[in-house]
């Protein structure tokens, strides 16, 4: 419920977030027709992607327009997206689609799992949508320089993890011999399977650093590097599953779709500590009393 | 020898150690006071005899650089912590203005057994502090003035508050949330000296409407103390907590007897008479020490750091594959591992 103060509040950064998720559905669209439309040719054939060059310019569309719903948001609140989950959710949504397009565009193997990554982001945009984008307080343990870093390297964890997730599910998409025909063009799933592990020891870099930078921040904050809150234990829980799925996959001979899973389940679990926890758990990380 | 260390070094520990960890993990959210420190200690224990046999025994891990700098930063943050908890002190202290820090005064004091910090050589004087409020009393900004010895003789001012501990002697004083206001007093007994000392009153705006307390004076019966404050307070605006600019009329009651004295006022009580000097404030600290903080980040760095040099020496000379081009030759791309790891060093 509203209260009077917000009532009469303009939003003004909503039209700028609704046209970046038109943009990113549109950028959905092109990327299931483009599949669906080289179905048929025969294994391993040329096939046409053209519509590779529209996905893109449409994600990036989307990015800018968000940029500038996050900016008007910033202005007219006078602080940065990172307390509620409105906020959290847009910041997301642009920094994954960010980095997701710079992936889709300097590697173009990566081009047909938008089939996959993008519904996934469709889980925050369909989300963002159903919040009240009500304004936050700016808490004032968050103006130190370590909330960037630990921001930063969290979104980069998560992209990383959002792209290796996409090739996990080309890879367990494959198994189901319907839809096995639509990314023949893609390389094998060993392969797949090699580039997947890939980002995720670049995630666990990315999560590490997140790790240390939110201890220095919290040692500043509150007095304590660490106190197994309930993001603290969500988030090292969340990378030592990562190690130990890395040690694993070295250790034994784990069948490539169960290793796909795995990384599946490590996003999934990154997700809900990121936009779970802190919202299950209110006291420590919003400091506000 | 060798045979011994290849068996403690075998993954699967590695792997087992990682889930006794995580059931550690699980066990201590939210440290309940049951969860033995063995829940995390002895994963931790079985997990470093595994990484240090390793070490010694696979050249998988001790034949690259980065890799082993990573897991060796990981044995090293486990130790720090550990002497961390051992050498550590933690505790809360309510500074009146204008007091002298004296650590008989703390409280809920938790140390290690290994404590050893100088607390006695720390010198620091209460000023006045100030806190800002959003509308809806959101707190924000504290601003804390302190005093402290500039090491020439004279005093230096510090403003600390929410991020910005005050350190001294490496313990780090944060501001916290619990702060308020205290009513200055002096006992003047029947006979005897007179006592000056002060009553804390709960924490403010947090009991705006509850700021009592009660004392009994040496020799005298229990007296019950409200404080009428007017502070300025407005829940629905902005506004500053600034105990500087406050007033405060203190209502006391001791048996039948009600009073309300304005600062500076004395009335009689049975034993002797009680003046209200005047109102003041506390500014409630929470004390932390670690000697272990700068090495524990230094070391999680320097872990990170080889973690990403291994990243770049295993992938630098490997580009990422093409789409369609593997496929269309039929042929499968060289990796530097096998999946399951069977690759060469
Ligand atoms: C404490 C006991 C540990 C031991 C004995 C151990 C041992 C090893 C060994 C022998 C390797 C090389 C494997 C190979 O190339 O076949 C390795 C790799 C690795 N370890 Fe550990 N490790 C331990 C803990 C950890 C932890 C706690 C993490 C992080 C959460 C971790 C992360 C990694 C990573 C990221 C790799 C490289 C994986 C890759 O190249 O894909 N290790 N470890």
């Amino acid at each position: 419920m509203m209260n009077e103060m917000s009532e009469a509040t303009v939003f003004t950064e909503l039209p700028w977030l609704y046209t970046g998720l038109v943009a990113y559905a549109l950028a959905t669209l092109s990327a299931f027709y483009g599949l669906v439309r080289t179905r048929g040719g025969d294994a391993g054939a040329a096939v046409n992607r053209s519509h590779e060059s529209l996905v893109l310019a449409l994600l990036t569309g989307g990015v800018i327009l968000l940029t500038a719903s996050l900016a008007e948001r910033w202005l007219r609140l006078g602080h940065g997206p990172f307390v509620n989950l409105f906020e959290l959710l847009i910041s997301q949504l642009f920094s994954l689609g960010l980095i997701y397009a710079v992936a889709y565009w300097r590697l173009p193997v990566l081009r047909p799992t938008a089939v996959v990554v993008l519904p996934m982001l469709w889980v925050l945009g369909t989300w963002v949508l159903l919040l009240e984008p009500s304004d936050s307080h700016y808490p004032p343990t968050y103006y130190n320089e370590w909330l960037w870093a630990h921001v930063g390297f969290g979104k980069f964890f998560l992209a990383f993890c959002l792209i290796g997730s996409g090739l996990a599910g080309v890879i367990l998409l494959r198994r189901i011999p319907r839809v096995a025909p639509f990314f023949r063009h893609l390389p094998p799933d060993k392969v797949l399977d090699h580039m997947a592990w890939r980002f995720m020891l670049l995630a666990l870099i990315f999560d590490s650093l997140m790790l240390i930078a939110g201890a220095v921040w919290a040692q500043d904050a509150w007095g304590r590097y660490w106190a197994w809150d309930a993001l603290e234990t969500s988030s090292f829980l969340n990378w030592l599953f990562l190690g130990a799925a890395l040690h694993a996959r070295l250790s034994y001979r784990i069948p490539i779709h169960v290793g796909a899973l795995a990384i599946i389940g490590i996003f999934v679990f990154a997700f809900l500590t990121y936009f779970g926890t802190p919202f299950y758990s209110e006291a420590a990380h919003k400091g506000v009393i | 020898m060798t045979a011994l260390l290849r068996r403690l070094s075998s993954t699967r520990f590695t792997l087992l150690g990682m889930a006794l960890l995580a059931v550690g993990a699980a066990l201590s959210y939210d440290n309940p006071v049951d969860t033995p420190v063995w829940a995390l200690v002895a994963p931790m224990a079985l997990l470093a005899v595994n990484l240090l046999a390793a070490v010694m025994s696979n050249a998988r891990i001790n034949r690259r650089p980065g890799l082993l700098i990573f897991h060796l930063s990981l044995l090293g943050i486990v130790i720090l912590a550990a002497i961390g908890r051992l050498t550590h002190m933690e505790a809360h202290i309510e500074m009146v203005e204008g007091s002298t820090f004296d650590p008989a005064e703390l409280m809920n004091v938790r140390k290690g057994p290994w404590h050893r910090g100088e607390l006695e050589k720390v010198v620091f004087v209460q000023g006045p502090f100030t806190v800002d409020y959003g509308p809806g009393m959101m707190r924000g900004p504290t601003r804390s003035h302190v005093l402290v010895p500039d090491g020439q003789g004279g005093w230096e001012r510090r403003v600390v508050g929410d991020d910005t501990p005050l350190v001294l002697e490496g313990y780090r004083f944060y501001t916290t949330f619990n702060k308020g206001f205290a009513a200055v007093l002096t006992w003047i007994p029947e006979t005897g000296e007179p006592v000056t000392g002060t009553i804390h009153m709960p924490s403010y705006p947090l009991f705006d409407f509850r700021q009592a307390n009660r004392w009994t004076p040496p020799g005298g019966e229990e007296v019950k103390f409200w404080l009428q404050l007017e502070t300025g307070l407005k829940a629905d605006q902005a506004w500053t907590l600034d105990p500087s600019k406050a007033h405060g009329i203190l209502v006391l009651r001791s048996g039948e007897q009600r009073e309300e004295l304005l600062p500076g006022q004395a009335t009689a009580l049975p034993g002797g008479v009680l003046r209200y000097e005047g109102l003041s404030s506390w500014m409630g600290y929470k004390l932390f020490y670690d000697p272990t903080l700068q090495w524990l980040f230094l070391t999680a760095v320097i872990g990170v750091l080889g973690l990403a040099a291994y990243f770049w020496n295993k992938f630098a000379t490997h580009p990422w594959p093409q789409a369609g081009e593997v496929s269309r030759k039929g042929a499968e791309p060289e990796l530097e591992t096998a999946p399951w790891g069977g690759g060469k060093l």
